[in-house]
Parts: structure tokens; C-alpha cells; sequence
């Protein structure tokens, strides 16, 4: 009997470096890691803590020298990974995943629709858009959080403002509170009904929990969008990334393969299978 | 391994039967005495581990047919196809992925035995060949490609079908290193690859040459069992499917016992001080709620009638559009071993009568 050491192994993590920490809100936090890592918006990586398991997240930046991810803690990896500090070291591995095809959509008007922690890999495709601010028409930013104090990237968000023409709602805020941010209260889709008129030359990409993608979608296609103007993301459970594991497919399609963006036609008959 | 190549249009038809015809010409066809197969079986366990069905018992841990590796011919059992299957000997459970302590990788290690596999049925072979479109295709698998480079296979062709298979319906390839046919007192032997014919030349000894050995009759299984079409696609809908569903209990046995399934989970096993370990693979079921919650405790397939046309539109719909073959092998072990006895193939013929 003879044994082979396995040295590259595509299921193998690297340590990476934490260069920056930012809590982002009361249940989800920022992290910048040390890694030139090619990759485009939309993609995600595997971060892992030895012991605890591992998690795909979506990359919420768009740099060629770091790779920045907004991570929300529901699950055991992301609750162990808040408690990492500035300087620690993490496993990951990847890029994973189709990205948005955004050189398609050069010369278009684009509509960017995030419902709370669904706003990060967005942030990632606003980032490419500020570098390639010359090739797309304009840009609308609709992001939805459940309270003021639910705000992503609040910092950025002055910004964007400068840039893209910026919306904000807030599903719930409390009387007379005073916010840094101007938003109105209600949900998401009102404001997309508020401000989108029609679909000429605009291209739409939606990411947040499944109720307000639906919805979204559902008003953007009665306002005449067609559904290959329509991108969202999908999520699943996965572990490999590669379309071995099987747990990610959604109808025939893996979303760590053919996803986790998908055009809207792609999914529409399947989003709950 | 030569595989007989599938057309799925009219436009490849023609290019296929001619990859087909020269593969055929590779192909070559022997004799072994029945009388010689200990002698052959028992020199083949001095060089290599052998792996081979044995009839189970309460002495054996397993009171039905299994795959095992033994040490005597005397141990092989060929009436009947084997209940558990031999995927296990490729895809490993509690497969270590890497070592770790603390941040630090440590490369795991893969046994790399020459072992024989004999005895394994068409759909057994083509069940290895798409684990090996899974595994190997893109993004190799290392720990799979490990044991399959150390592999021989060996199959061993049912003339008759049990109360389960319906093989013929699933238009399967022939996929072997060597196939044995029994033709009474001697074994017809046939080479499907390279690999096997350096085996025959190895045991010279044993094996006759005889062209045409095997005859298009020898090759051919007679099955009792029948799915009319696999065709699917347009009856995701149906109620009929809820027959199934309604007595299903969401034990997995399906995909335990099925050949083809491959779906895994990886988990993290800790030692004692909590900073070493390593990160292992597990086999994981569709069948299972679990199967699909994503944090925040959202599950996708929620009902049960869902997860349970997973599994079938996945067989019988999904691989094939992705890589213009059949899933399925129609072993019927999903159906055998279903301790509800969901017939799945009989609810798609009447859904579709």
C-alpha cells in the first residue's frame, strides 16, 4: 500500500490576513482582508475558521488589492467570524460563482435594488460602476433596511450620493428619531414604484431576502421591464463551490456554477425549489 | 476506459457510430475456464487487494449482498446483484479533506492501493462513470481520482434482471476495464480498455483468445421491470407525484443505497484542544429537511413532495441536460431498499398512461 500526500487540493483554504474591522450594525460587521484576488462583482469566496466550519460570502468590493466582505452573523461560521479582530488570520478560497456580465450592459442605465444585507454584493458592482462610471448612463440606487441603525456602508453612502441618484427606506422608524440618513419609511418596492417610470435602456439587478426580490421583480415586470432586463441573486446552502456537493442546485442549475447571479427568466418558475 | 459513445441528435448520430465501431475493434475477447476462476481469482489477491460481492450474513455485518475485499475466491457471491453498492470504495465517507492546527494546513494523505473490483453489474459500471463526470470532468477530484487511477474494474454481466431493475430503460454505455459473461463452463472475457488488456496479458495464463465470444445475445439483460419513458419534463405539476410523497418517511435510504448519488456536507472534527483537527467529508441526502436550510433557518424545499421530485427529476432530467447522459441506472436499489416501497417507476407509468 502506498499513500499520496494531496498538496492541491481545490477544497483547500489559505490563510488570509485581516487588515480592517468595522462593525456595520447591531448583527453584521465588515471585514477587509489582506488578498490581490482576481475576481468580478458578484462572485463570492469560502471563509472559514478552523474548528467552526466554513460559509460562502459574497465579495462586497471591487478592488485589485483587497477583497472586503460584509458579513451578517445567522449562522455558526459568521458568529464565531464577528469575534475575529483586526490582524487575525481567517481561511478562504475561491473566487466562486458567475459574476454579473456587466460589459453586456455598458452604455445602459442601471438600477441597483438591495434589501438589507442583500446591499453588500451589490456594493461590489457600485464600486466597478464608480471605476467605470464613463461606460453605463445613469445609475439608481434602491436600498431597504429595517431600521436606521440597519444602514450598510453608511459612510459610503455620501458619496454614492455625489454619483448615482441614491434612495432609502426604512421598514420601521420610531417617532420623531432624528437620522443621519434622509429615507422615508415603508418598504423598498415603494420606492422603486415611486421613482422607476418605465424600462427604456435600463438594466436591473435585485438582491435581498426572497419576499422582496419576488415583489420587486413582480413590480418591475407590471411596469413593462422584460425579464432579461431583470438579474438577482440567489442563495443556498454549499459546501464545495464546484458543483459536486449538490446542495446549492437549484432545478437543474447549480448556483455555485451557473449562479449565485442568475437572469430573472432563469429562476422564475423555481425560486422555492 | 472506452465508453460507448451517445447521440443525442441526428447530427451526431453519425459521428458517434463511428467513434463507436473503432472502440469495438479495441476491444478484445477471451476464454477462462470456469475451472481456472479460483486458481485465477486466488493469483489476482497476491498482487492486488480484491474487491468482490460476498453474500451477507449476521456473521458479516451485513445480512444482504455487499461489496467487501476478501482474500479467497471462495468468498464471491454472483447470484444475485449486490444490495449496497460499491461507491463507498471510491467516495469515501468521513473523507479527511486537510489537517489542521490552529491556521495551519496540513495536506491530507489518500491511500493508493491496486485494487481489483469484480463483479459489478452494468449499472454498477455506469454508476463509476458518472461519478467520474462528477469527479473528475472539471476540477478534478483528488481524493476520487486517487482510487480511480488505482482501480481495475471488472464487471460481471446479468442475464436476468431481479424484481427491481429496469437497466434497459436507461440507455447505459459499456464502461469496464473487463466484463465477464458466463457461457456455462467457461467465462467469456471482454477487454474495454487499455488498462484491461495489459491485465489479461499480465494472467496470459489463464485467458484463450476467442474472437466473437461474445455474441449482440450474450450482451443483452432481460428485465422484468419496465419505466416508459424518462421523459419528465413538462410534468413536474402532476399530482400523481404525491403518491410517492404522502407514504414517503425522508429516511435517505434512496440515496444511501443509490450508485449515482454524490451529494456531500463537509464538517469540521476537533480534537480535545480545540485548535487541531481537520475538516471531513460526509455524505449528505436530498431527502432530508436539513438538506437545503440556509441560515436564518430558511428551508427551499420545505415539502416533502418537493425534496422527493428532487431526487427524481435530478436522475432522470437534470444530469442529462447538463451532460447528455442518463442519470439513472435503473438498478432499482432506491425502490428495493424504500422502507415504504415507493414504486417511483410505476407512478411515472401511470402518471403518463
Amino acid at each position: 500500500m502506498s499513500t499520496r500526500i494531496i498538496k492541491n487540493s481545490p477544497y483547500k483554504p489559505r490563510a488570509k490576513k485581516v487588515i480592517y474591522y468595522k462593525r456595520e450594525s447591531p448583527d453584521s460587521f465588515t471585514i477587509r482582508l489582506d488578498w490581490q484576488l482576481k475576481h468580478e462583482p458578484g462572485q463570492f469566496i469560502f471563509c472559514s475558521l478552523p474548528g467552526i466550519g466554513e460559509a460562502p460570502i459574497s465579495i462586497c468590493s471591487y478592488s485589485d488589492k483587497y477583497i472586503e466582505l460584509n458579513i451578517r452573523e445567522v449562522g455558526n461560521v459568521t458568529k464565531a467570524l464577528s469575534g475575529i479582530k483586526k490582524g487575525d488570520k481567517l481561511l478562504a478560497r475561491g473566487p466562486y460563482g458567475k459574476a454579473y456580465p456587466m460589459e453586456l450592459f455598458r452604455g445602459n442605465n442601471v438600477i441597483i435594488i438591495g434589501g438589507g444585507c442583500g446591499v453588500a454584493p451589490l456594493k461590489g458592482v457600485i464600486e466597478y460602476l464608480e471605476k467605470k462610471r464613463k461606460d453605463f448612463k445613469d445609475v439608481s440606487l434602491f436600498f431597504g433596511f429595517r431600521t436606521p441603525d440597519d444602514v450598510l456602508f453608511g459612510k459610503k453612502i455620501p458619496d454614492w450620493k455625489k454619483k448615482f441618484d441614491i434612495n432609502i427606506s426604512f421598514d420601521k422608524v420610531q417617532k420623531n428619531m432624528k437620522t443621519c440618513y434622509s429615507g422615508k419609511q415603508g418598504f423598498v418596492t415603494q420606492l422603486v414604484d415611486d421613482n422607476v417610470k418605465d424600462n427604456s435602456n435600463k438594466i436591473v439587478f435585485i438582491c435581498g431576502p426572497p419576499i422582496m426580490i419576488d415583489k420587486t421583480a413582480e413590480l418591475l415586470l407590471n411596469k413593462g421591464f422584460h425579464e432579461d432586463q431583470i438579474y438577482l441573486s440567489a442563495e443556498r446552502l454549499m459546501y464545495c463551490g464546484m458543483g459536486k456537493c449538490g446542495r446549492c442546485m437549484i432545478h437543474g442549475k447549480y448556483t455555485c456554477l451557473d449562479g449565485a447571479v442568475f437572469r430573472y427568466d432563469e429562476l422564475k418558475d423555481y425560486k422555492d425549489d | 476506459m472506452f465508453v460507448r459513445c451517445l447521440y443525442s441528435t441526428e447530427q451526431t448520430k453519425t459521428k458517434c457510430l463511428k467513434i463507436n465501431a473503432v472502440q469495438q475493434k479495441l476491444m478484445q475477447q477471451f476464454l477462462l475456464k470456469k475451472g481456472d476462476f479460483s486458481k485465477f481469482v486466488n493469483t489476482a489477491i497476491k498482487d492486488s487487494d480484491f474487491v468482490a460481492p460476498v453474500e451477507g450474513s449476521r456473521e458479516k455485518q451485513n445480512t444482504r449482498p455487499f461489496f467487501r475485499e476478501i482474500s479467497s475466491a471462495d468468498e464471491i457471491y454472483l447470484g444475485r446483484k449486490s444490495y449496497y453498492t460499491v461507491k463507498g470504495f471510491f467516495f469515501r465517507e468521513n473523507e479527511k479533506i486537510f489537517g489542521f492546527n490552529g491556521n495551519k494546513i496540513i495536506n491530507p494523505e489518500s491511500e493508493l492501493k491496486d485494487t481489483i473490483y469484480f463483479g459489478l453489474r452494468r449499472c454498477d459500471l455506469n454508476g463509476i462513470y458518472h461519478q467520474d463526470i462528477v469527479f473528475l470532468d472539471e476540477n478534478e477530484d483528488p481524493f476520487y481520482k486517487a482510487r480511480r487511477d488505482a482501480s481495475l474494474l471488472i464487471g460481471y454481466h446479468c442475464r436476468e434482471g431481479d424484481d427491481y431493475c429496469f437497466c434497459n430503460s436507461m440507455e447505459l454505455v459499456d464502461f469496464f476495464d473487463l466484463m465477464f459473461y458466463d457461457k456455462g463452463e467457461n467465462y467469456a472475457v471482454e477487454t474495454g480498455s487499455e488498462k484491461g488488456n495489459s491485465f489479461v496479458k499480465k494472467y496470459s495464463k489463464f485467458f484463450t483468445k476467442a474472437d466473437n465470444a461474445v455474441s449482440d445475445e450474450d450482451r443483452k439483460t432481460v428485465n422484468r421491470k419496465k419505466l416508459n419513458t424518462a421523459d419528465i419534463k413538462d410534468d413536474y405539476d402532476n399530482d400523481d407525484w404525491k403518491k410517492g410523497s404522502d407514504i414517503c418517511v425522508s429516511c435517505g435510504a434512496c440515496n444511501f443505497l443509490c450508485m449515482n448519488c454524490h451529494c456531500f456536507d463537509f464538517e469540521d472534527d476537533v480534537e480535545f484542544d480545540l485548535k487541531a483537527g481537520s475538516r471531513i467529508r460526509k455524505p449528505a441526502s436530498c431527502q432530508l429537511r436539513s438538506f437545503t436550510r440556509v441560515a436564518g433557518n430558511h428551508v427551499f424545499r420545505n415539502e416533502r413532495n418537493a425534496r422527493f421530485k428532487h431526487r427524481i427529476y435530478h436522475q432522470l432530467q437534470y444530469f442529462r441536460e447538463r451532460h447528455n447522459v442518463q442519470f439513472c441506472t435503473g438498478c432499482g436499489r432506491c425502490i428495493e431498499g424504500c422502507p415504504v416501497r415507493i414504486d417511483w417507476v410505476e407512478i411515472i407509468n401511470e402518471m403518463k398512461k
